[in-house]
């Protein structure tokens, strides 16, 4: 009879761990709230706490982080009872002088347990990006286990936290930055997407990048050119528009998908080119000191849209026409834009560099350290070579 | 050196949360081993009174083994006295032709053949005897009984009194007649028996509408009716103390492994129960771990299947009184087969088998992979899944466990119930249970929406599995995954999987690992394995079963 007594607290010690549920690490998914989206701005202004006006006196600049979390209560759907929220998201921002107390003491305004591994996109300031350097700024993000390396990069023009607002109110700002960026496939104004990821290797190897720009404009975000961050300070150098970003599109190969305006020479209409498939290839030579480039692009396409009336499509010669055209466009837009980073920016933001590592190492340990100086000088050349497959269904 | 060394090694807080993982669940193992040898000593001393009781009543049945005297009047009391009092027992009394010679009859009302006793023993015996045949007794008469007059082809002599009111009691006529020391037992036993009908619980699209019954030699028949098999065996055998049954081993001969057979026949000598009502009886006291949750005897009313299960080297058991075979050896996989794979092309079935593979996995691990989603690893679900998810559990009370043993302990409850109703209602209860849980729950906030998909997708899952026994191992299994998804999220999901795995690789089944032929590993009979190759390319029967003939023939 004890044997069994026994036996049954054996029975006891092994069933009561399971009563224990929810226990450890366990966390209701509806108690969460999700960060989807963050970002980070200079502190200008007046700070309010103690602690800010301590960092403020030592000369340390301070950081707005805005979260925007997605909790229960912001995503029940209209068939509850009760009022509809009012947006789907709720930003909740704080100041401080490092990212971690700063995040910290976001608990004192926030009730759900917050949690990052859903965070979409890291959007910094144009006046942060300038003033602090990237990696530093950056250091908690990378270090975390939480956020995950597939998160977006992003830079705003004014306030970063104007860009994870909207005046919609069902639509989340995080999601729509991350789906708008899904464009880069269709169009070559848009950057292909810099993630986490690839940011620490950007960082780590000290050279200069381009990360997509974004405006945010009473509750309206659009996509606008991309900054250059520099290799050496790892700061925002300075914007390039739209049409750069074409021209580094071709340069680099990127151009997955995308139209050319050409304008006829004789009646000045406009054919547009769209792309099938892009190769480019930067070759690099060196003759003694002298180092010089060139960039030999390939593309085939089709035309998507044809203006001029007095020519027919089914012309072969036509089509070589019109080839010529849009291989003039390609070279003015790559041309542009190297004239924009070489002179005005002396900043290599499409790998120059890299090639001259892989095919001249020696001639690169020699200048490397004054490579941004060097690429300003470098004469580059650019052929384009268009070949048109197709005009689409209808020939006339 | 050594310094280097020791930087190298982890922080100590990590051999501990190793030594805890590897410990806390080789604890719960050395309890179940003293668990298990409780039983054991609990079932010796059981077994011990068993065989004091069994001999002190023995003895006496050993002593009404009494012979037949031949004289009639004797004999005839002699039955009367061990018979007499049933009412549904008859004693005939009747003389044999012209002669002097009193016989009598005695047989079961309802179990016999009442025409042919009329027709052919009474009508041939009473009729009279020709001239010459009058005077002669004894032997001779015997000889002509038995020759002569009774046209029945199921005759048999018995001298022991027992042995001839047990012949009664199962069917058969005893013929008493004065002067003849042996009686004469006729088989006119006529038990009523169902009709050939479709099995209920394994039904085909495609494949023989034929289950077995609850008639042994019905069932025999069945499967010698399936083609000319001269190495076909079936070899009687009797089961139960108080209520004797027959039970039939059946086997191929020349496939078959001969130290299985010897290895059924002696497990099935170790049976002593009073009565062995079930096949399932059977299945329970031969099987090699009475612990373990999972099914080691296949059972089955279709004797294609059986049949099929012979022809690989698996013997098969027969029970008298129930339309359910055994099968052994059986393996895992065999569990999530069905007849019609073979049946169907195998492109088809093999895309079935392997579906029926992923309904055992959501049916084990559907619910418990919610909770540990839902409560550990958020993070792993698709972002705008996690959002829905958020917004369906906004409100529910409970944590996740909660929420799913209340669905699932409704759900196997309507599932109970809905099998005991009488016919008619089955139906309604299905509806207004469906409706409670589906609907109601919802609207009342208990559970979220998405629990009830779940919750659906893994009873249908359930009973996607072809084998009813085994679909209620996976179902029992899957509460100890819900809870210790709840305990340890995906890390206890996967040892949970591990515990399984390990006690699923010890396990056999008459000698036969029931992994395989994974474990251990067999390439050769993974051809019929997860996917069912074409029959080209299975010209060989399973190795695991060490078959005589390995060359499945006739390709």
């Amino acid at each position: 009879m004890k044997r069994k007594h026994r036996y049954s607290q054996y029975l006891l010690v092994m069933t009561v761990p399971f009563f224990l549920t929810g226990c450890w690490s366990s966390k209701e998914i509806e108690d969460l709230g999700l960060i989807v989206g963050t970002s980070l701005d200079l502190e200008t202004g007046d700070v309010s706490s103690e602690e800010q006006q301590d960092a403020r006196y030592a000369n340390r600049e301070l950081l707005t982080i805005t979260n925007q979390f997605v909790t229960s209560e912001t995503t029940v759907s209209g068939t509850r009872e009760g009022a509809l929220p009012e947006k789907a998201y709720k930003n909740v921002s704080e100041t401080g002088d490092a990212v971690l107390p700063t995040l910290r003491n976001m608990l004192l305004k926030v009730d759900k347990h917050s949690f990052a591994e859903h965070s979409k996109v890291i959007i910094i300031g144009e006046e942060l990006a300038s003033t602090v350097n990237l990696q530093q700024t950056l250091d908690f993000f990378l270090r975390e286990l939480e956020i995950r390396p597939s998160g977006l990069l992003l830079i705003a023009q004014n306030q970063a936290s104007q860009a994870l607002e909207t005046n919609e109110p069902t639509k989340i700002p995080a999601f729509q930055l991350v789906e708008m960026m899904e464009g880069h496939e269709r169009t070559t104004k848009i950057l292909p997407p810099m993630t986490v990821a690839k940011l620490e290797g950007k960082l780590y190897s000290d050279s200069s990048f381009l990360l997509q720009n974004v405006i945010a404009e009473n509750g309206e975000v659009k996509f606008a050119g991309a900054a250059i961050i520099e290799g050496k300070t790892k700061k925002l150098r300075g914007f390039v528009n739209e049409s750069d970003i074409e021209g580094i599109a071709w340069m680099s190969g990127d151009a997955k998908g995308g139209l050319v305006k050409g304008f006829d020479e004789e009646s000045g209409a406009p054919i547009v080119y769209e792309i099938i498939s892009t190769k480019s290839k930067i070759i690099p030579h060196v003759k003694g000191d002298q180092i010089s480039f060139t960039i030999k692009i390939q593309s085939e396409g089709r035309i998507a849209e044809h203006w001029v009336l007095s020519d027919k499509a089914f012309d072969n010669q036509f089509l070589k026409k019109a080839e010529k055209v849009f291989e003039k466009e390609i070279e003015r837009l790559v041309m542009k834009v190297l004239e924009k980073t070489q002179h005005e920016f002396q900043t290599d933001v499409s790998g120059f560099g890299n090639k001259l590592r892989i095919n001249y190492p020696r001639v690169w340990q020699k200048i490397k350290k004054e490579w941004d100086q060097t690429f300003s000088e470098v004469p580059i050349t650019c052929e384009v070579n268009v070949s048109i497959k197709d005009y689409g269904t209808s020939g006339d | 050196m050594w310094e280097k060394v020791i930087s190298y090694m982890p922080h100590w807080q990590v051999f501990l949360q190793g030594f805890l993982a590897f410990f806390i669940p080789y604890l719960i193992y050395k309890l179940f081993h003293v668990f298990l040898f409780v039983n054991k000593s609990n079932g010796k001393i059981d077994m011990k009174e068993n065989s004091e009781q069994s001999e002190t009543i023995q003895i006496p049945v050993q002593k009404k083994l009494e012979q037949f005297t031949g004289d009639y009047s004797e004999d005839f009391l002699q039955m009367k006295k061990e018979l007499g009092h049933n009412w549904d027992i008859h004693f005939r009394e009747f003389q044999i032709g012209n002669t002097d010679n009193r016989a009598a009859i005695v047989f079961l009302k309802g179990l016999c053949d009442k025409e042919l006793i009329d027709k052919h023993i009474l009508k041939s015996l009473m009729n009279g005897l020709s001239e010459r045949s009058t005077l002669i007794r004894g032997y001779e008469l015997q000889q002509l009984i038995v020759n002569e007059i009774l046209p029945v082809s199921d005759l048999l002599e018995e001298t022991k009194v027992m042995k001839a009111v047990g012949k009664v009691l199962t069917g058969s006529t005893v013929l008493i007649v004065d002067g003849i020391q042996n009686v004469f037992i006729i088989g006119t036993a006529h038990g009523k028996t169902r009709n050939l009908e479709e099995p209920v619980s394994e039904a085909l699209v495609r494949g023989p509408r034929v289950g077995f019954t609850e008639k042994l030699s019905v069932n025999t028949s069945l499967l010698r009716q399936h083609g000319e098999n001269r190495n076909l065996s079936i070899i009687e055998m009797e089961v139960g103390e108080r209520t004797k049954k027959e039970l039939v081993i059946a086997y191929i001969d020349e496939i078959v492994e001969p130290n299985l057979v010897k290895e059924v026949r002696k497990r099935i000598e170790t049976i002593h129960l009073d009565d062995v009502a079930e096949s399932g009886y059977i299945e329970q006291l031969i099987e090699d771990n009475y612990l373990s949750p999972f099914t080691q005897v296949q059972s089955t009313e279709r004797p294609d299947r059986v049949v099929a299960a012979l022809l690989e080297g698996r013997v098969a058991i027969l029970l008298d009184g129930t339309p359910f075979a055994l099968i052994v050896p059986v393996t895992f996989n065999m569990l999530l087969q069905s007849p019609e794979d073979y049946y169907e092309r195998w492109l088809s079935s093999s895309l079935i088998r392997l579906l029926r593979y992923f309904a055992a996995g959501i049916s084990l691990f559907g619910p418990s992979l919610y909770i540990a989603f839902v409560s550990f690893h958020q993070g792993l679900i698709p972002t705008k899944l996690a959002l829905s998810m958020m917004a369906t559990r906004q409100g529910v009370p409970f944590p996740a466990l909660i929420e799913a043993l209340i669905m699932e302990v409704a759900i196997e409850i309507l599932r109970e119930a809905g099998l005991r109703l009488p016919k008619p209602i089955g139906p309604t209860m299905g509806i207004v249970g469906g409706l409670v849980i589906g609907e109601a729950a919802v609207q009342a906030g208990i559970v979220s929406p998405i629990m009830v998909i779940v919750v659906a997708l893994t009873a249908i899952s359930s009973f996607a599995i072809p084998q009813y026994n085994a679909g209620i191992t996976l179902r029992m299994l899957r509460f100890v995954a819900m809870f210790s998804a709840a305990l340890f999220g995906l890390y206890g999901i996967i040892l949970f999987f591990l515990f399984l795995c390990s006690h699923l690789v010890k396990l056999k089944s008459f000698g036969v690992s029931y992994l395989s032929p994974t474990v251990p590993y067999r390439a050769g009979d993974w051809k019929d394995f997860m996917v069912r190759m074409p029959f080209r390319m299975m010209k060989h029967r399973p190795r695991l079963l060490k078959p005589k003939d390995s060359v499945r023939k006739g390709e």
